[in-house]
């Protein structure tokens, strides 16, 4: 990719290309809805207001100052100054009721854009949680996607925070493994394991936010006898929502890579925390890694 | 955009809605789709940006400016409906309901990976201006009125997405946007 010019024409060539979309079904249901979606109605004046002559517009200003002046009188003399008794009415007292808890949301991310230097909140699968990053380059995107992008290649990063729901036992073909990984951060780091053999490390015990964690480092082979996009590592259910898709699966990001793995459970959910690597990286981008990790906090 | 249909639908003849909604229906799923990377999204956001347009309709000021309005509901509904999930992340993607092991089938996707992972790593900001401006073909002044920003800001979104977009493909080419700007 040499020009500015180049980048414009693949993008929009690639924005271009037939993605088969057809709104007719979509369509007949916002139609079907028209009669019970009522219009909301112009808040803005329809007159307009009628020429005055300078004796109208002195009339109507003053006539303006009287009726604040009343009001803000009223206002600041408080109720019922000068003014008849008002009617008791008899004030209900308070009947305690269940007041509906607001469900915490799931999914909570910090604006998407560059990280500052500093501490930065998130909610992951109901999970709040805290840490900070030390460093310049790292970026959040609306998916709570963090990843560092630099000029040097083997020095992007990425990290997720998510669930997962089991791994791919034959990640070329798909096969999820069965019976599906167990509940537990040890379940899981143990399924990782085994199914990576020898592209994994033995879970060990850690720390993370001061709660105990299993440990785990992968790397994505490199003759994995099929493309890395449809190398599945593991997947979740996406959190249900989708009408055509039983749910969500991540594939590698580069071949070589190196995915570190840190499993802890908070409070019944199982945080799954991915920190990916390139196969080049150097010991620094490892260093901000280690140190995000040691930084979090479950709030 | 035919401004007798707009004035109808805004006095409330759903017939006149009906054929100003078929003329943007395709137009706003493929636009949605482009701008959220997701076909279900997109069919949510362009239903909501429909509907938004029925309700909010007799409210436009200015029949001929339909267009640009319309769209800005559509954006809006588009952030609406992409935060609301995160199965667009840059390396995770649907696992479809009738073929979870499949082998095949993203074959193609490998040679459009780089640009996809790029356009996902984009805001929705930044992705929304990139759209509007290169698939839509509005001009920066335009796009500026569609999302209620100042010109200078679109430049800048703009000049922030194509540069990331430059950096995605370069990577998958094996050089480094210094090496590429060389």
């Amino acid at each position: 990719m040499s020009t500015d010019r180049d980048v414009d024409r693949t993008v929009r060539s690639w924005l271009r290309e037939d993605r088969h979309e057809d709104a007719d079904r979509l369509l007949n249901t916002v139609l079907d809805q028209l009669d019970t979606t009522p219009q909301r109605r112009a808040s803005w004046p329809a007159w307009r207001f009628p020429i005055m002559n300078s004796a109208m517009r002195i009339g109507l200003a003053a006539a303006a100052v009287v009726v604040v002046v009343f009001l803000g009188y009223q206002f600041l003399s408080g109720p019922n100054v000068g003014g008849p008794s008002p009617v008791e009415t008899p004030t209900p007292s308070p009947v305690p009721t269940a007041t509906p808890e607001a469900t915490p949301a799931a999914y909570v991310y910090p604006d998407a854009g560059p990280l500052a230097i500093g501490r930065h909140q998130l909610t992951e699968e109901g999970v709040p949680l805290s840490f900070s990053v030390a460093t310049s380059g790292w970026s959040i995107d609306d998916t709570g996607y963090i990843y560092k992008d630099t000029e040097v290649a083997a020095d992007q990063a990425e990290f997720l925070f998510w669930s997962l729901a089991n791994i791919y036992s034959d990640p070329c073909a798909h096969t999820p493994l069965s019976p599906p990984v167990g509940p537990s951060a040890a379940d899981l780091a143990d399924a990782l394991w085994t199914a990576f053999g020898t592209e994994a490390t033995e879970p060990s015990d850690v720390t993370v936010g001061g709660r105990a964690a299993k440990h785990v480092v992968l790397t994505v082979p490199e003759d994995i006898g099929c493309d890395r996009t449809s190398f599945y590592l593991w997947y979740n259910d996406c959190g249900g929502v989708s009408s055509d898709a039983v749910g969500c699966y991540r594939y590698a990001t580069e071949l070589g890579d190196t995915i570190r793995a840190w499993i802890v459970d908070v409070d019944g959910a199982r945080l799954f925390i991915e920190a990916e690597t390139r196969k080049a990286a150097g010991p620094e981008v490892e260093q901000e890694i280690q140190q995000i990790i040691d930084s979090i906090v479950f709030e | 955009m035919d401004t007798d249909l707009v004035i109808r639908a805004q006095g409330g003849d759903q017939e006149a809605f009906a054929d100003l909604a078929a003329t943007i229906a395709d137009r706003f799923l493929a636009t949605s789709h482009r701008i959220l990377s997701d076909i279900d999204l997109a069919e949510d956001a362009t239903q909501q940006a429909l509907l938004s347009i029925w309700q909010d309709l007799p409210q436009l000021r200015d029949p001929a400016r339909f267009e640009a309005w319309s769209y800005r509901l559509l954006v809006r509904a588009c952030y609406a409906e992409g935060r609301r999930t995160r199965r667009w992340a840059p390396n995770i993607r649907l696992l479809p309901v009738d073929e979870p092991m499949a082998a095949d089938g993203f074959s193609s996707v490998v040679d459009r990976d780089q640009l996809e992972r790029g356009f996902r790593r984009l805001s929705l900001k930044h992705r929304s201006v990139v759209v509007l401006h290169h698939y839509l073909d509005l001009p920066l002044d335009e796009v500026a009125d569609v999302l209620g920003i100042p010109v200078g800001t679109v430049a800048s979104r703009l000049h922030y997405a194509m540069r990331a977009m430059r950096a995605a493909l370069d990577a998958d080419a094996g050089t480094t946007p210094r090496e590429a700007a060389q």
